[in-house]
């Protein structure tokens, strides 16, 4: 490794390493509000902090289709990617990418309320993710996309390019669980509610990056939070002081 | 020792220290916020409480001309209207709504044996509109006591002990349904 690729990576390892130890904590937060929050029936939904699951099911002629794979579904986020090279290493650049969504009705067995994703951190695996090259001819429904978006994915030589292609969907059906903030459904007058849920809608609100929507059980959820802010804080921390020492070394202050 | 060193060790104690306080003002937090949140669950259940408690005279009025036979049950839910207006502790008025509840119960099962009462339609309205409040009651019952299990675990466990007993934090009592209510409502037809 060249020396000034070796300073290089130290600096970006004490960069990733702030990043990582920030995120530790936030996951850590997000852990605590999410072990604090017991699970309330749509029905009995009071206004504030609240945490519910249930199936989607998507309000009238609000629905999108996912671009890459055509899903009917509430929200869609999609990444192309491109594989280029360079100084003899290869990495993936994003060419693409879009994110949208709509509202949304969640159904437990006494109830749907409307929710807002806008505004939430998503956690979802990922519904498509393929690859196609020159030797692996992409789909036509994938080159259609990319001709209507004016993504170009053929190089000079008229050869494909080594693409990825990434997409997560909320389909209607899907079971969710979410932490959010039941304000004031701003599409029901006050006074005009057919009944206490019908004038909530579970929103952002002062919760910022706790807005969390996933498609996994509780548990599982604080599972993957758990290993978030364990590996975040000491993943972190470690990378932090490994930087440091690869800079201290660098500059003989060792 | 080498400066390098030193600045190394020095980095390794601010984030021990960083970690080590950010894990506990987490604990802290989630403290505050579950004894809190059991005030809001409780708030919650009273808002309902009081709505059914102003949906009581309206119901009586509507089943005192039928009920001619159910004096007692009346009255005794008149009393623990009463009493629930009068509460000021939660103990209080947890146990004048398990009466309401108990009382609501049984004029509803009665009321069956009653036709000219299940033709009235003010009185099927009202008790659609009790019925409702009644679940939704039951659930926020359920949400109360899962707070209330939430703090009570937490304080009881480590490293969140320590912090609770800083705060002199103590259990929090459940919301508990009376022996009562637990018996089903005898009907005669």
């Amino acid at each position: 490794m060249a020396e000034g690729e070796f300073i290089f990576w130290c600096i970006i390892g004490v960069g990733f390493g702030i990043t990582l130890f920030i995120k530790g904590f936030q996951s850590l937060r997000l852990k605590r509000f999410i072990e604090t929050t017991p699970t309330s029936k749509v029905r009995s939904l009071a206004m504030g902090r609240v945490e519910i699951c249930g199936e989607v099911v998507p309000a009238e002629k609000q629905i999108l289709k996912s671009p890459l794979t055509g899903k009917d579904c509430v929200y869609y986020y999609y990444k192309v990617e491109e594989l280029r090279r360079s100084n003899k290493r290869s990495y993936w650049a994003v060419i693409d990418t879009m994110k949208a969504d709509v509202k949304f009705f969640l159904k437990d067995d006494t109830g749907a309320v409307l929710v807002e994703p806008n505004g939430a951190s998503i956690s979802i695996p990922a519904d498509f993710n393929s690859q196609y090259s020159s030797f692996n001819a992409m789909p036509e429904n994938i080159r259609t996309f990319l001709q209507s978006g004016n993504v170009k994915y053929k190089t000079l030589f008229g050869t494909t390019k080594t693409l990825r292609f990434t997409e997560f969907v909320i389909a209607p059906g899907d079971k969710l669980y979410i932490l959010g903030y039941a304000g004031n459904n701003p599409f029901v007058e006050d006074g005009t509610a057919k009944d206490n849920v019908d004038g909530i809608m579970i929103q952002k609100g002062n919760l910022g990056k706790c807005y969390y929507i996933a498609d996994k059980p509780e548990k599982d959820v604080l599972k993957k939070l758990k290993w978030g802010w364990i590996g975040g804080l000491f993943g972190g921390g470690a990378l932090i002081v490994g930087g440091l020492a690869g800079i201290f070394i660098y500059f003989g202050v060792f | 020792m080498a400066l390098g060193f030193v600045i190394i060790i020095a980095v390794i104690v601010v984030l021990f220290i960083i970690g080590f306080f950010g894990y506990f003002i987490s604990i802290y937090n989630a403290l505050v916020r579950l004894k809190n949140d059991i005030k809001k669950a409780w708030a919650n259940i009273d808002v309902l409480l009081k709505q059914r408690t102003d949906e009581l005279p309206k119901l009586i009025a509507s089943v005192k001309g039928y009920m001619k036979h159910e004096k007692d049950t009346l009255e005794a839910l008149t009393k623990a209207r009463t009493d629930f207006m009068n509460a000021k502790t939660f103990k209080d008025k947890a146990a004048a709504d398990n009466v309401i509840s108990g009382a609501l119960k049984t004029i509803f099962a009665v009321a069956e044996n009653y036709p000219n009462l299940k033709a009235n339609e003010n009185f099927m309205q009202l008790q659609g509109r009790i019925s409702g409040l009644e679940n939704e009651l039951a659930d926020r019952r359920e949400f109360y006591n899962d707070s209330v299990n939430t703090y009570n675990i937490r304080i009881h466990s480590f490293p969140d002990m320590i912090m609770a007993g800083m705060l002199k934090y103590k259990d929090e009592e459940m919301f508990k349904v009376a022996e009562a209510d637990k018996q089903d409502v005898k009907v005669e037809f």
